[in-house]
């Protein structure tokens, strides 16, 4: 696990490190230690020094006056309900806020993670006075703040580039990811009202939900059970049918190839909640397809597309391939026509025929090409919201239960947290789907040729 | 060759291209179909949901009119134009970031590269509007959350994050010779000048995939847009539009201008799609011929 | 690493430091300039329909010149208020509208104030007692209703008369008639008429729980698995309703004053409307009871200028208003006194919908112990329309629904 955060030291180490800079450091270097950026201005860095120093500043200011009070307030995560007073003179009811769970946890969980910030930056800071320091004693050349900044066009590009997105990461998606985790552990529910003011719970949540004697519980082995089903089969019905269609378009003898595919294609313009609600209502007990089929006398009651248990099912997967080909196409003809002639031309000299060719080259050459694809959409698959969501909502639903028979992990989720507000169940599930999804992925990912052999096809 | 072997495999290949053809075109109808279903509805004359008839009974332009036009309940016109601006923007980011991540990535050897490579893939794991609440009051502490900076926020919700959809964007850069950056390095060049002058302009076929998936998102995405307008009609995105069309009050009236302002939307798409159709197929097999 | 750390506490701070300190009470003051934020559904903004919100308001701040307004206004339907003020009650409106299904949902998100003195006693002046219950919870009044929310039948004078919409079996014998089955709202009316009750005879007894279950409940079930067949009956989904009645098909369906125009256009001299038929259980006449309930203004207890706020809301819920909302959009008001009025009781909708609340219908809950109810009553609509439950085994699925009804599914 370290080592998969940490990742290879050995091939990037430096003697630049925090332990050196403790121990070997000087007096200036020490002082560092307290007052950012002060080994810094010592060795002539004014600039960065005085940068260093004001973040700290800033920092501290923050903290004083806000960030203490918000980690302060984390454990017991508020305890104070809103007032009420009745203000006679004017004839009004006067309210004083109380506290809000939800946002002593969010900004609790912000101020941690600016603690975390600082102790980077802090670390940095010792570690770049540290260096100052032995390459004075060296005598060899300190860079200028100038200087930083060229070198980040050059062999810190990797600091410039990876700066923005990771801030972004961090902020749109990390964050909240923390958060929701956080959730998890708390009673935050409408259960026993508690939406404003909750409580740490510990792992009851978790219990709960694996707990096979409970309602919830069993729900969730089901819905667990179905959702994995569900991937497998929309994965590989997508790819397998995917590639026959778009290696018999791109045949020699097919004609109008362009005009096929737009047709193919034309369907992923098409937002997919439209095109979903859509079938939707044409599959409906008394919709456009049940009445069509009625009317041509194929059937004499209406179909049960989402009525029934395994109709809905099949329906749902037989639906998810009309949404799902056409990326499959596009994919798979892009890789066909990008193989090297010359594998082909060597192989006809060697006297193979075509399908011989398919085989040895066409498909082990997709493979290569396509399983991070194909793992990326089986995990897309366990998370597909839309398809389910939009077409059968999760029916059929048996009477007395939160989920449906084609409800997946995401769905069910969905459901809990935004029609039940049952947010700290709904946590619960985020993460066990995650749980699933990272150890498929790992398993899978890491042992595929493509992580292994990154360079090998450069 | 004898005549006739050679007369019989080329009426074998006949009928196989044949059924081919037909096969295709079955297909093909298939999966044109429920579209076509959405553009008939939007040209359909009788109002309401419920349709008894597969066909529309009476054609009219009326409702694509009426779309654009009757602005009061429902000003479409400018939920397009706010998408279209958020679009646009969200697709700059989402392409500025994949390329400088998907190059370090791929190019550039650093201590935690690798570790990030696993962070950012264990984070997509995760299922993604988990948390919209939470975001909503990120984005408020930012001061996103009113009037029209709430079109801002759209464009952080779609595009910040895109720092982790990197690894297709990889894999080209992974298939592009080494060989090109070495002889720019020994030219004197700096990273970032072959970032820019060469890396780039190689990635065509990378950015214009990129640049199709990062234009979808705002138009289809309906659970972050709804917890960031919350009442601000006038910066809603069509997803939102197209919703509230749907909602009781207003399906009976509304359903086929709804079918008239999905085709709308999905035009610009279609568009970007047909005419980037090349480029997309080779974003993800990789640039070999450099 | 250095300036990423750089941005990344910049950023991050200027985060948390402006969202922490917001946290600070704002003392309000109700000087004289004030900004109220004022949010209603979009129809009532619609400036092809007069645009009722921003007039009212208008009109408002005219008659207060000593405050000198500012109104901002936002889009959230009433049957929204729930979801979207409960969001984050700090940034929501002053005053908004609701309806009070949303009540459970506002007062557990503090996001709804108490009302009180003057504006308590015009609340109880102007509405009858049905209205005040429907926005009361705990003894103590939140909102101040507009209209009442309810639904009724629709009918075709031409194929019914006055005597048979009396009962909903000789409707049957007739013509064709849809109803919502699957839909939650509609079909609790089925259970109430042969004698269930929600949460005790006034709907706040949150211990009694939804009795819908025994004997009774058995002979209802019965009689919905029975209609099912019944070739002249149609279960009104996605808009069938209102299709079958412009095309001829169905004569007969059931719902609420937002569908007036499209009925009235379909049937146009043949218009009917009442209230609602009674079903005959074992012989005996039962009476189908809609839920009713209220749409009302509410004051968001974190407004900074709660005096100005609930004025307006007074204002807006007040006599001139009703009328204005029933000119414009013809809301039907439930103002006593405007209720007197000649022009406005001499409507059939009017009369409907008020005969529905005086005498066929119940109060809808408004308690969160209510919230299981929607899903449950949906998936055990769907699945009689289905044909999932059947004359062999009724019995068992209506004691899974009764258990379903009473339980929160995270128990």
């Amino acid at each position: 696990m370290k080592k998969f955060f940490k990742g290879n030291n050995k091939e990037f180490s430096t003697p630049y490190t925090l332990k050196n800079a403790i121990i070997k450091g000087d007096t200036w270097t020490r002082l560092s230690l307290a007052v950012l950026g002060a080994g810094n201005i010592a060795r002539k860095q004014y600039i960065k020094g005085i940068l260093y120093f004001l973040l700290q500043v800033v920092y501290l200011f923050f903290m004083i006056t806000t960030g203490l009070g918000c980690l302060l307030s984390l454990p017991s995560l508020g305890s104070v309900e809103q007032g009420e007073i009745w203000n006679e003179a004017k004839g009004v009811y006067e309210y004083t806020a109380g506290d809000n769970s939800l946002l002593i946890l969010l900004y609790g969980v912000a101020t941690i993670f600016l603690l975390v910030a600082f102790i980077l930056i802090w670390r940095s800071n010792l570690k770049s006075a540290y260096k100052a320091q032995v390459l004075k004693e060296e005598g060899k050349h300190i860079n200028s703040f100038k200087e930083d900044i060229k070198e980040l066009f050059n062999k810190d590009l990797h600091k410039l580039l990876m700066t923005g997105p990771f801030l972004g990461i961090v902020l749109i998606t990390v964050l909240p990811l923390v958060f929701m985790i956080a959730m998890a552990f708390t009673n935050y529910s409408t259960i026993n009202s508690h939406l404003i003011l909750f409580d740490w719970v510990g792992l009851v949540n978790f219990t709960k939900i694996l707990n096979f004697n409970d309602n919830i519980g069993r729900l969730f082995y089901s819905v667990l059970s179905w959702t994995i089903v569900w991937a497998i089969f929309a994965t590989f019905t997508n790819y397998i049918f995917g590639t026959l269609l778009a290696i018999v378009i791109n045949r020699k003898d097919t004609k109008f190839k362009s005009f096929w595919r737009f047709c193919f294609i034309l369907s992923i313009a098409v937002p997919q909640f439209v095109t979903l609600l859509v079938m939707r209502s044409m599959l409906q007990q008394n919709g456009a397809v049940n009445v069509l089929l009625k009317n041509l006398g194929i059937i004499k009651t209406a179909l049960p597309f989402f009525g029934n248990a395994t109709w809905a099912r099949v329906t749902v997967i037989v639906i998810n391939m009309w949404i799902g080909i056409p990326y499959t196409l596009i994919q798979v003809t892009g890789i066909l026509q990008n193989i090297p002639t010359e594998l082909y031309e060597s192989a006809k000299v060697d006297g193979a025929n075509s399908i011989t060719t398919f085989f040895k080259i066409t498909m082990p050459y997709m493979l290569f090409v396509t399983t991070p694809y194909l793992i990326t959409t089986f995990t897309n698959n366990i998370n597909n919201f839309n398809v389910i969501y939009l077409l059968s909502a999760g029916d059929p639903t048996p009477v007395g239960a939160t989920a449906g028979k084609t409800d997946l992990l995401v769905t069910w989720l969905y459901k809990l947290t935004i029609d039940r507000q049952y947010y700290n169940l709904g946590a619960v599930i985020g993460i066990m789907t995650f749980v699933v999804l990272a150890i498929v992925s790992l398993i899978t990912y890491r042992n595929t040729n493509s992580y292994k052999d990154e360079e090998g096809f450069m | 060759m004898k005549k006739s072997v050679l007369k019989s495999y080329q009426r074998k290949r006949k009928i196989i291209n044949t059924l081919i053809h037909v096969g295709l075109a079955v297909l093909a109808i298939i999966w044109i179909l429920p579209i076509a279903w959405v553009i008939l509805t939007s040209f359909r004359a009788e109002p309401g949901s419920y349709i008894s008839t597969f066909l529309p009974k009476g054609y009219t332009i009326n409702n694509y009119v009426r779309l654009f036009t009757e602005t009061s309940m429902l000003n479409f016109p400018k939920i397009f134009m706010n998408t279209f601006i958020v679009a646009i923007c969200s697709c700059i980011v989402t392409v500025f970031f994949v390329l400088s991540v998907a190059y370090c990535m791929s190019r550039l050897r650093f201590k935690l590269r690798k570790p990030y490579m696993n962070f950012a893939m264990i984070i997509t794991l995760f299922p993604g509007f988990m948390s919209t609440v939470a975001t909503y009051y990120i984005l408020k502490a930012l001061g996103l959350s009113e009037g029209s900076m709430i079109l801002v926020a759209l464009v952080l919700v779609y595009s910040a994050g895109a720092g982790t959809q990197f690894f297709i964007a990889k894999g080209f850069f992974d298939t592009i010779p080494k060989a090109i950056d070495e002889a720019a390095y020994i030219d004197g060049a700096t990273k970032w000048q072959v970032f820019t002058r060469l890396t780039i302009p190689l990635s065509k076929p990378i950015i214009v995939y990129t640049v199709l998936t990062a234009f979808m998102a705002p138009w289809i995405d309906f659970v972050f847009a709804r917890v960031i307008c919350r009442a601000s009609v006038e910066y809603y995105t069509v997803s939102l539009g197209l919703f509230r069309m749907l909602e009781l009050t207003m399906i009976d009236a509304w359903f086929t201008r709804f079918a008239a302002g999905a085709v709308c939307v999905s035009i610009p798409i279609a568009i970007l799609f047909v005419f980037m159709q090349r480029f997309y197929a080779e974003g993800m097999s990789g640039a070999v011929k450099g | 690493m250095k300036l990423k750390k750089l941005f990344a506490v910049l950023l991050v701070c200027a985060l948390v430091f402006t969202g922490c300190s917001s946290n600070d009470d704002n003392g309000g003051s109700d000087g004289e300039k004030v900004t109220l934020t004022v949010w209603g559904p979009q129809e009532d903004q619609d400036t092809t329909k007069g645009n009722w919100l921003k007039k009212m308001c208008e009109e408002f701040a005219a008659l207060h010149p000593e405050w000198n307004i500012k109104f901002v206004y936002g889009t959230c339907a009433e049957s929204q208020a729930g979801e979207m003020v409960t969001q984050d009650p700090t940034s929501a409106a002053d005053v908004y509208m609701f309806a009070n299904d949303q009540l459970g949902a506002l007062i557990d998100a503090k996001a709804i104030s108490k009302l009180g003195g003057d504006t308590l006693t015009e609340i109880k002046a102007n509405n009858s007692e049905e209205m005040v219950d429907s926005v009361t919870h705990d003894g103590s009044v939140y909102g101040i209703p507009f209209t009442a929310n309810t639904w009724f039948m629709y009918y075709d004078t031409s194929v019914f008369s006055e005597e048979d919409i009396k009962s909903l079996d000789t409707m049957l014998s007739k013509a064709v008639i849809s109803f919502p089955i699957s839909d939650a709202w509609y079909n609790a009316a089925f259970y109430v008429a042969n004698g269930g009750t929600l949460f005790g005879e006034d709907g706040i007894d949150a211990s009694a729980g939804i009795d819908f279950g025994g004997d009774k409940g058995y002979q209802v079930t019965e009689y919905l698995v029975n209609l099912m067949s019944n070739k002249n009956f149609v279960n009104d989904a996605d808009g069938s309703g209102i299709a079958g009645l412009r095309d001829g098909s169905i004569k007969a369906m059931f719902s609420g004053t937002w569908v007036y125009e499209d009925v009235k256009e379909a049937l146009g001299d043949n218009f009917g409307a009442a209230q609602l038929p009674t079903i005959t259980i074992n012989g005996e006449s039962k009476q189908l009871r809609s839920f009713f309930g209220s749409k009302s203004i509410a004051v968001n207890p974190n407004s900074k200028n709660s005096e100005v706020a609930v004025a307006l809301a007074r204002y807006l819920g007040g006599e001139a208003a009703q009328k204005a909302h029933y000119e414009l959009r013809s809301i039907i008001p439930c103002n006593t006194a405007l209720l007197e009025d000649a022009t406005i009781a001499a409507d059939p909708v009017v009369t409907a919908q008020n005969d529905t609340v005086a005498n066929t219908s119940i109060l809808q809950p408004s308690i969160s112990e209510m919230t299981p109810y929607w899903d449950a009553a949906t998936i055990f609509g769907k699945a009689i329309v289905g044909g999932q439950i059947t004359s062999a085994n009724y019995k068992e699925k209506l004691d899974a629904y009764v258990v379903s009804l009473n339980t929160p599914e995270a128990e």
